[in-house]
């Protein structure tokens, strides 16, 4: 499954976006193009994942599944902080703010991930789109507190923050779409289908292709990165993701489910958190971040992570357990 | 002959997220009127940065005001000991201005 994942087009596109980047090409896409298909791409997740829980309704694995994810979004943060403060060499701030970043999650290597999970005849539950949401945020509040709240040096009002973090674009969207293709349903879903769904994959493509160049630019401006958080980056997703499935099929749920599960877990934000930590921990350093997150957690994930979490979930724990 | 007035023009280069306690500071200081500009990218000690509105946190944003002395002075007061912490680029130049009474 994993060479399989290698070789899906949106796996592709990312790699050639990239390649063109470290090529140094000209190669871009507009900026309010690609914030477009990214606002395209969470309505359209959270409309088919509403769409699908109209269909087999409120379960037990949903509840299961949503407490899990709560509860990894608060907790993983607490040894992504230790690890960044021994191993990384980071101060407090800096491993507060890096911290909070591996307890979210990022939308981009869901919707990847999803869709390979769907070619490979493993497609997660249409609530892990609320799991998702639920995840975005507690890790942000984990975080500052492991930075003691607010630094002294920050002048961000806290109805700010509060606001900027549980009110942030991609949670209000995802949220919202999901309710709206949950009060839709499958029939609802029907007409806007041409827009949300047949042209999904496509648009995951342009939208990595962009990301491609993003990271690998990021990458070579690579100034905060030493070799210790690095290596944290590919670490954190292997442990978190792992966990992360682990928790799933303990759970009772799906293979593609706590696939999916070990996905979001493994995964580190780049969109909702950075903005936060900027305004609330202005002292950590955003190319740290946003460096590690960005542009080596995120590529790992997509190129190796996402196969390595399908392939503990499908094979390696169900063998473990017997 | 058209008549110019001595004013002072305060820049300021921050990180998108921040332009809202940039706005406040200078309103505490008595600026009350300001332009915002986007901007593409540079260099700058930190290195490299673009226009990124993916995530927004590293978007950079000129703040600008034309304002007379004393307003001026009270804004650097209070971003002074900010600079440093927050990454923030102060600019402070002395311009002519028509019309003084749009710059007070």
């Amino acid at each position: 499954m994993a060479l399989d994942a290698l070789l899906q087009p949106v796996v592709l596109f990312f790699l050639l976006g990239a390649l063109a980047a470290f090529a140094r090409s000209d190669l871009a896409i507009p900026e309010a193009v690609a914030k477009g298909i990214s606002l395209y791409l969470m309505m359209s997740i959270g409309l088919r994942g509403g769409g699908e829980v109209a269909e087999t309704g409120f379960t037990h694995d949903m509840l299961l599944a949503g407490g899990a994810g709560l509860a990894l979004s608060f907790l993983l943060p607490l040894p992504a902080f230790w690890l960044l403060r021994t191993a990384g060499k980071l101060d407090r701030t800096n491993a507060a703010a890096v911290a909070a970043h591996y307890g979210s999650v990022s939308v981009v290597t869901f919707a990847t991930g999803s869709e390979i999970l769907r070619h490979a005849g493993m497609a997660p539950a249409g609530f892990m789109v609320a799991v998702l949401a639920v995840m975005e945020t507690p890790a942000i509040i984990t975080g500052l507190l492991l930075a003691r709240a607010q630094g002294k040096d920050s002048l961000a009002p806290r109805g700010g923050l509060l606001h900027e973090t549980f009110l942030n674009g991609s949670v209000i969207l995802l949220l919202g779409s999901f309710l709206i293709g949950l009060v839709a349903g499958k029939g609802g879903m029907a007409p806007i289908a041409p827009v949300f769904d047949v042209p999904f994959r496509g648009m995951l493509c342009i939208f990595l292709l962009d990301m491609g160049l993003i990271a690998a630019r990021r990458l070579m401006d690579r100034r905060a990165l030493t070799v210790r958080t690095a290596a944290l980056a590919l670490l954190l997703p292997l442990l978190n993701g792992t966990l992360g499935v682990v928790l799933g099929v303990e759970l009772g749920l799906d293979a593609g489910s706590s696939a999916a599960l070990g996905i979001l877990a493994g995964s580190a934000s780049y969109i909702a958190v950075p903005a936060v930590m900027r305004l609330a921990l202005p002292a950590a350093d955003p190319g740290l971040y946003l460096g590690m997150s960005l542009a080596v957690t995120f590529p790992f994930n997509l190129t190796i992570g996402i196969g390595y979490y399908g392939w503990v979930a499908a094979h390696v724990w169900p063998l473990i357990r017997g | 002959m058209t008549t110019t007035t001595h004013r002072r023009r305060i820049e300021v280069l921050a990180d998108e997220p921040l332009i809202p306690v940039i706005i406040r500071l200078a309103a505490e200081a008595g600026i009350i009127h300001y332009t915002l500009l986007p901007t593409l990218g540079g260099a700058g000690a930190h290195g490299r940065w673009r226009d990124d509105q993916l995530s927004g946190a590293t978007a950079k944003v000129m703040f600008l005001a034309v304002t007379g002395p004393e307003h001026a002075d009270a804004f650097i007061d209070r971003l002074a000991p900010l600079l440093e912490s927050h990454h923030l680029m102060l600019m402070s130049s002395d311009v002519e201005v028509v019309r003084s009474r749009k710059f007070d």
